[in-house]
């Protein structure tokens, strides 16, 4: 057990000076500083004492000092903190890269290259990661002297740096406008006949710049509108995400009834978004009726979303201080009577799913992560919850009125896509169940909306996360001057889950990998970067052009 | 006129290709669900194709981002003739609120001549459909083009208040 205590006086003990101080502003955060030297050690030691990886947090504070600041946060799941550690480095030093030992920093990283130019040493794969290929190279977006708005002049027919194939493979390119997937990114894989051997990966195209927009031109109560359209998919969940860590910055408590009704808005989203996700599922393994069956069930959900907010999607409703809209007796009769027949509705489907053989033989198998790898890698959500890894902040780090909800995490053991499928259809369940609870307990009394009395003061951290239908989604905000965060850093469930797709699609077929890339349900739009990962094994059969063309001929 | 040139070029089933060229997923998954049972678009004979190569009718969602111009112009030009362009979305229309940020364009016009807009954040199926319907000509425009003017910003309080008159003057005359 690793209290904030005795984490603190363990490094403490071990690195001695490198540490320079400790906040605790609250139960939940722990804030360490640290001299940069010592960063890779620290990093170990906290990872050797059960904290789990989050994000890495840059940000630009040449205009007060001269340096560059890193942030690399943590999760503490069984004791119920965040740990977060911030260390800085002038903007010519390079500081040690930590992506050897923690893989699913590598992409935070190579970001931060890009955007901030820092430099990182040891780093396995420093290439480009969020810029387009013919965005320059002396130019750092999110640097504070940089205007939002610039635009260098762009350059035609530049190709992705892509990783070299290995011998014997040829590259088969998905994407960026692929049948099955329904946002650009391009995947090249390299394939040995039908098996693939590795693959690269080149995102990023949605990337809109929404961290610089939020931390340049809007204020803090506009912000959670343009956190919602991260993504249209699960956007309530980054509204809440970052209200919450604003919130938590500054100490603001909200009342209670907007608590429940931010648990209930989260909700809906997640029954709908499994049901939107199990129709896609199906339609990318060709089973169709999957689909309309599905998004039959869903429609309602959009329906009363529309009764509850105002909208179909894209609510509107989580704001700093509460939420906009009350949830009054008879909607909360609507609600019941529409989550009680999608209950009805899932048990056919649930039923039909479990069934039905064809499923089975798509998915069982398919996308094979070890619980070990999903770990190393920290993958989130459905997909590490499917491989066995009991992780869900919404009983780990409690938030809203989650700490009132009875329900169980379904964890199973298949290390599969059809886990990802059991996990979500049963997840779906629990989301029906949360909502019928909070909807029992709710207080009837005090305010929807408890707003800012004073300005808020500036240079105040806070980290949240928040479980969202695909995994859990981390923001990170510093309050600053002119009424706007200085750094609002948001971390989607997607970042993690990408990178390790790489490993879930070795060894497997071409032909599943619509299914398996579908089955971390992503959304690149919330991820808005791109990576490049390779994993490859030796041992391929290597073929010269001449024997191939010999071998062409001689078959005809 | 386009309409009716539409209607004489597309004479049979539309079919569909969608491209999202920067968009939050909000418009695509209204997209889609305009094939699901309860709006069925299929019943009109308009099908989602994989490939622009089989499209009339591009649906393009989202602000154009930067590494994602070139690729929409050649979605675009791997149409074949004749061929109709749709924005759907308010960040077609310009980009919305990420118009002029650092890897953003703009609005779908930057990357591809665009024939119709389907307003919304997202648009409702039914606007979907129903800006498709208009487009072919089988139901009658309902509302008439407003011709809005750009205010200088910032606005003082008697711009302000004339501009809101100048509002219910053109409700007035829609009515």
């Amino acid at each position: 057990m690793a209290t904030i205590q005795a984490l603190t006086d363990q490094l403490k003990k071990k690195f001695g000076n490198a540490v320079t101080g400790v906040e605790n502003p609250s139960a939940t955060q722990l804030f360490i500083d640290f001299k940069k030297e010592k960063v890779r050690e620290i990093c170990n030691e906290v990872l050797a004492q059960g904290g789990r990886y989050l994000v890495s947090v840059g940000t630009d504070n040449l205009a007060k000092d001269g340096t560059l600041g890193l942030i690399h946060t943590f999760a503490f799941d069984k004791e119920h903190y965040f740990l977060s550690l911030r260390t800085a480095t002038k903007e010519s030093e390079p500081i040690e890269s930590i992506t050897p030992d923690i893989p699913n920093a590598g992409w935070s990283e190579r970001e931060y290259m890009d955007l901030l130019g820092m430099k990182f040493t040891n780093h396995p794969k420093p290439k480009k990661l969020v810029t387009a290929d013919d965005w320059p190279s002396d130019i750092y977006p999110l640097r504070k002297e940089v205007p939002f708005n610039i635009k260098p002049l762009a350059a035609e027919n530049v190709a992705y740096q892509l990783d070299e194939c290995p011998e014997g493979c040829s590259i088969v390119p998905f994407g960026p406008y692929h049948p099955t997937q329904h946002e650009p990114a391009h995947f090249a894989l390299f394939v040995d006949g039908e098996t693939i051997k590795g693959s690269d990966y080149r995102g990023f195209m949605i990337h809109r710049g929404v961290e610089k927009l939020a931390q340049t031109q809007i204020s803090y109560n506009e912000i959670p509108f343009l956190a919602e359209r991260i993504c249209g998919i699960c956007g309530s969940v980054h509204a809440a995400s970052y209200s919450q860590a604003v919130e938590i910055a500054v100490g603001h408590k909200i009342s209670r009834r907007a608590e429940y009704i931010r648990t209930i808005m989260l909700e809906i989203e997640r029954v709908h978004s499994h049901l939107l996700w199990l129709g896609v599922a199906g339609h990318l393994i060709g089973f169709d009726t999957v689909f309309m069956q599905a998004w039959r069930v869903r429609e309602p959900i959009m329906w009363l979303g529309e009764r509850l907010t105002g909208n179909r999607k894209t609510y509107g409703m989580i704001v700093i201080g509460g939420v906009r809209r009350d949830i009054t007796p008879e909607l909360k009769q609507d609600i019941l009577n529409v989550i009680g027949t999608i209950e009805k509705e899932m048990i056919t489907i649930k039923n039909a799913i479990i069934g039905d053989t064809a499923i089975h033989r798509r998915t069982k198998d398919v996308g094979y992560v070890s619980t070990e790898d999903t770990i190393k890698w920290s993958l989130v959500g459905p997909v590490a919850r499917a491989r066995n890894v009991d992780i869900d902040v919404r009983r780990d780090m409690p938030y809203a009125a989650y700490d009132e909800m009875k329900f169980s995490v379904p964890v199973v053991d298949c290390n599969d896509v059809w886990g990802t499928v059991l996990v979500r259809v049963l997840e779906t369940f629990e989301a029906i169940s949360i909502i019928r609870q909070a909807l029992d307990k709710m207080p009837n009394d005090g305010p929807i909306l408890t707003p800012f009395e004073d300005a808020v003061p500036a240079g105040m951290h806070g980290i949240t996360a928040v479980e969202a239908p695909r995994g859990e989604v981390t923001h990170y905000v510093i309050t600053g001057e002119e009424n706007r965060p200085e750094r609002w850093r948001v971390r989607a469930p997607t970042y993690p889950n990408l990178q390790g797709v790489p490993m879930m699609l070795l060894n497997n077929q071409l032909a599943d990998v619509p299914i398996i890339i579908g089955s971390i349900d992503p959304c690149f739009s919330c991820t808005e970067r791109m990576e490049v990962v390779d994993l490859r094994n030796g041992g391929m059969k290597v073929m010269s052009q001449s024997e191939l063309e010999a071998l062409s001929r001689n078959k005809r | 006129m386009l309409a009716n040139l539409a209607k004489k070029i597309l004479p049979r089933s539309l079919w569909v290709y969608h491209c999202n060229s920067g968009a939050c997923n909000g418009c695509d998954i209204e997209i889609l669900n305009v094939l699901t049972p309860y709006y069925d678009v299929e019943r009109f004979g308009i099908k989602v194709v994989g490939s622009p190569r089989h499209a009339d009718v591009m649906l393009i969602s989202g602000a154009v981002t930067r590494p994602t111009l070139p690729l929409v112009k050649r979605a675009y030009d791997a149409m074949p003739n004749p061929k109709l362009v749709f924005g759907i979305g308010s960040c077609t229309i310009g980009g919305n609120m990420w118009a002029d940020s650092y890897n953003v364009c703009g609005g779908a016009d930057q990357a591809v001549p665009v024939n119709y807009f389907v307003p919304g954040c997202p648009p409702r199926p039914e606007a979907i459909i129903y800006g498709v319907a208009l487009a072919l000509g089988l139901v009658p425009q309902q509302a008439a083009p407003v011709e809005l003017k750009q205010m200088e910003f910032p606005i003082d309080m008697y711009e302000r208040n004339k501009a809101w008159e100048d509002r219910n003057v053109i409700y007035e005359l829609l009515k």
